[in-house]
């Protein structure tokens, strides 16, 4: 039975997605409802796999039931598995904070196409993680990059449309450069599926060594231009801070970072360990984390806008992750694939208190934020929490995934990253805490504005986050000890 | 010399190449919106014609498989696989120009810099 789990979360995901854009505008409340079924369930399913994957060990599906070298494999692993908990958990709180949310954000005649399209990603970004297929990975990742546009150009106002443009030209580069890539791939050794070419590559190598090296700057520049990997980042704070909260927070929490775990699966189940000698992949991947790093704190000082400041740390925050890739061994990589959770949970909660704060004030303008602790106690409290998580402040989760890397930089004798994440922590306490200090301890220069009042449905979700962050700071052996069975630690 | 004689025998290869690089060229220099979406669809037609290519077998028919057997046949699977690409290209493109559509109902202009221009202007 539990052979069919993982292609049934696909399928379930897609076949609702068509049926609740089926439901029509009088439908809005079944529609939201059958979407939170259907997340549910998911979630229910990927907790079942990764206990049933820790236990027993990984699992391949062939669809069709076609096998390997001729039909699509889905294989569950351990980094599949803890994918899939990170993407359903994540996406079906932050759901949940939509239902009340977009009912503003939105013209009540598209809510349930937001439904479809949220749907359709989530079930692009499972397929990815799951997949074992280089045709099929294209598929889904082409899949991801539309729903992803979709959710953001659906709030129909013209700085949407043209973040979204902006995002669906530079993604469709992007994934042409995949497709590339996978031809070349194909081309020397006649198979797409990863196992297959894994055992081809190193035979071909010698013979066609630049195929291989085009094919990997090809994933590489496919990959960072889709995660936002610094000089390819432009369009992300547009497309970020524009779109409706709930689709900030699943864009940056999780959509940014499926596709470095799709570059980590190809990395590791794909290309030969000897390739990393004709060419120096890793260092660059290591030197474009530490430019993000760095610049992604510093743009985010001088932004006025607080979804925009968001959208700039997250630049840097995805720098980590590269960072852990780059390294690719040990503890380092540990810790990075540790921040693709902890980065998730903190990034959107604090988009989705950042969507509160402008719900409930309308306040956008980080300047404007003064005194806002005493209005809202509760969302400032969890926006506190996140910001300290962002510093890496001990008893938070982003202190366990930062001191993680810190620890494997040393481990591999390279100090130099120890400072880049000290000095990251630096910058980064610089632009989050003035925001918390000044919303509970500044004067108010506004005038008491209308002021709504946040409905709890809205509350509870950043709340179950905020929860998260400090349960996972003092508590991660549960998910690190996955992670590093995950890369064989 | 040599290197002219093996462009001239994967002569498909390289016009693929060819395209695909002029594709890439027009989406990210030039400002008008429709020209990119032209781009675009220059560089995705560069690349099936490069995955398409990768399956022809010189001398080789169609695969159908005929009751004398022992023929030549091309393989099948490119062709297959670019289908489902002409497909998703098709949809990005619709998306992409009904984007451009709802921009030119706002701004009366396709042309990028000129809409930044105008967004600027209203800013201050």
């Amino acid at each position: 039975m539990y052979l069919h789990l993982p292609v049934l979360m696909v399928v379930l995901l897609f076949g609702v997605s068509f049926v609740v854009s089926l439901l029509g505008k009088k439908r809005r409340n079944l529609a939201f409802q059958l979407t939170l079924l259907v997340l549910g369930i998911v979630f229910i399913i990927s907790i079942y796999l990764l206990q049933h994957v820790g236990k027993e060990g990984p699992f391949s599906y062939h669809v069709g039931g076609w096998p390997p070298p001729w039909g699509v494999e889905l294989y569950v692993d351990y980094l599949s598995a803890y994918v899939l908990m990170v993407l359903t958990s994540i996406s079906f709180v932050v759901l949940i904070y939509g239902v009340e949310d977009l009912r503003h954000e939105l013209k009540s005649d598209v809510l349930h196409w937001y439904c479809s399209l949220y749907l359709l990603l989530l079930g692009a970004m499972c397929g990815i993680a799951l997949t074992n297929d280089l045709f099929n990975l294209y598929v889904f990742i082409e899949i991801s990059t539309i729903a992803a546009c979709g959710i953001i150009s659906i709030k129909d106002d013209r700085k949407c449309i043209e973040a979204s443009l902006k995002y669906l030209i530079l993604s469709v580069m992007g994934s042409g450069c995949f497709l590339l890539a996978v031809a070349m791939l194909y081309m020397i050794t006649g198979n797409l599926n990863f196992t297959y070419v894994a055992q081809e590559l190193p035979h071909v190598l010698p013979l066609y060594p630049y195929n291989i090296v085009i094919a990997l700057s090809l994933i590489i520049v496919s990959l960072g231009v889709k995660s936002a990997l610094f000089p390819l980042h432009v369009w992300l704070p547009d497309a970020h801070s524009s779109a409706p909260s709930p689709s900030s927070a699943v864009l940056s929490g999780l959509v940014i970072k499926i596709y470095a775990v799709a570059l980590v699966k190809l990395l590791f189940q794909v290309f030969p360990p000897q390739i990393f000698e004709v060419i120096p992949v890793l260092d660059i991947v290591l030197f474009l984390s530490v430019l993000a790093i760095l610049a992604g704190s510093i743009i985010a000082m001088v932004q006025d806008d607080i979804k925009k400041m968001l959208a700039y740390s997250s630049i840097a925050q995805i720098g980590f992750v590269f960072m852990g890739i780059g390294l690719f061994e040990g503890r380092a990589l540990a810790g990075g694939l540790l921040h693709i959770f902890n980065h998730a949970m903190m990034k959107a909660m604090l988009f989705l208190a950042a969507g509160l704060i402008i719900y409930a004030s309308g306040i956008r303008k980080i300047r404007d934020l003064k005194g806002i602790g005493m209005r809202m106690p509760l969302t400032m409290l969890a926006f506190t929490v996140g910001a300290f998580s962002m510093v890496g402040i001990p008893g938070t989760n982003g202190f366990i995934s930062k001191w993680h890397l810190a620890l494997g930089a040393l481990d591999l004798e390279r100090p130099f990253f120890v400072a880049v994440i000290l000095l990251s922590s630096l910058l980064n306490g610089i632009y989050y805490f003035p925001i918390v200090i000044d919303a509970f301890f500044g004067t108010q220069i506004m005038p008491q504005s209308e002021h709504k009042d946040v409905p709890a449905l809205m509350l509870v979700p950043v709340m179950v986050l905020a929860v998260g962050i400090i349960f996972f700071g003092f508590y991660p052996a549960p998910v690190l000890s996955f992670i590093e069975r995950a890369i064989g630690l | 010399m040599e290197i002219i004689i093996k462009i001239l025998d994967n002569y498909y290869y390289f016009v693929a190449m060819v395209l695909f690089v002029i594709g890439l060229h027009t989406m990210l220099t030039h400002s008008n919106m429709i020209k990119k979406v032209m781009g675009m669809n220059i560089m995705e037609t560069g690349i099936f014609l490069f995955f398409v290519s990768i399956g022809y077998v010189r001398g080789g028919r169609a695969p159908i498989i005929a009751e004398e057997g022992g023929l030549l046949y091309i393989n099948p699977l490119p062709s297959a696989l670019i289908l489902t690409g002409i497909v998703v290209a098709v949809s990005v493109t619709a998306y992409a120009l009904s984007l451009i559509v709802k921009l030119y109902a706002t701004y009366g202009t396709c042309d990028a810099d000129e809409i930044a221009m105008l967004r600027t202007r209203e800013d201050q």
